[in-house]
């Protein structure tokens, strides 16, 4: 998954890729050329973004006689922001661990032993089941 | 807000305690994942396995003691890796520890361009709309 979410996010990466994502949204389909009259950028800069926007699966492309229409196919971005979820969720539960582990009794005593330097035998974390 | 996943969180130990148990694999198997190799210094090598069959690769970025440890991971098999970083700072309370992991970057990252993610939060609204 992270591969997919990868080129979303290196699509997402560009101001002007966001701009015509955000245009595309409001349309049902639009064409290089309709773009471009929106954006600071020429027809052929915005086919140049279009095609990494297709690259990544974000838009659909149909040719119509003459003309290619874009459509705009979101769920990788729904994916992508479904990912940084999972791992923000992730180290929620890591950080949670981390924070038992450190103030677990069995690990002060191990600490404590390593401290004295004291060859003892009581029960330590590794003997947790 | 930007395209990582950042979380900051006050332990009361030491920065040295929380380092120990950052790096050390021991000690990372009892938090972390359930079995783990790791040589915690630059260049080297880490695998993090689970219990549910999840494994992942490291390699390690920065090891500064008890300030600063990074490595890159990534899934087998996977072109995509993140970065995790972890910042120690000494406070009053004991030890704040920022994790922050970067969104994954593909064969066309642009480093310099990821603060996107707060416009992507406001397309969301008319992107949502479409997903039939």
């Amino acid at each position: 998954m992270a591969d997919v979410v990868g080129a979303v996010f290196d699509a997402l990466a560009d101001r002007n890729r966001r701009a015509l994502i955000g245009f595309l949204a409001e349309r049902e389909t639009a064409t290089a050329t309709e773009l471009a009259a929106e954006l600071p950028l020429t027809r052929q800069g915005v086919s140049k973004h279009l095609e990494t926007l297709w690259d990544a699966r974000l838009v659909r492309r149909r040719r119509r006689g003459r003309e290619t229409r874009y459509r705009l196919t979101p769920e990788p971005m729904t994916e992508a922001m479904s990912w940084m979820a999972a791992v923000g969720a992730q180290w929620d539960e890591r950080l949670a661990a981390l924070a038992a582990h450190l103030a677990a009794p069995a690990e002060k005593v191990t600490r404590e032993r390593a401290e004295e330097g004291a060859a003892r035998t009581r029960t330590t974390r590794r003997g947790q089941p | 807000m930007s395209s990582e996943i950042r979380r900051e969180v006050v332990f009361a130990s030491s920065p040295d305690e929380v380092w120990d148990a950052l790096t050390d694999a021991d000690r990372l198997a009892e938090w972390f994942a359930n079995d783990v190799e790791l040589d915690p210094r630059p260049g080297g090598e880490g695998i993090f396995r689970w219990d549910d069959g999840a494994e992942r690769h490291a390699v390690v970025e920065e090891a500064e003691a008890p300030h600063r440890f990074a490595f890159e991971w990534a899934d087998p098999g996977e072109a995509a890796t993140t970065s995790v970083e972890f910042t120690l700072e000494e406070v009053p309370e004991g030890t704040r520890l920022t994790v922050v992991e970067s969104a994954p970057a593909g064969p066309r990252a642009c480093m310099a361009e990821w603060a996107w993610a707060a416009e992507l939060q406001a397309l969301a609204g008319p992107v949502r709309a479409r997903v039939r």
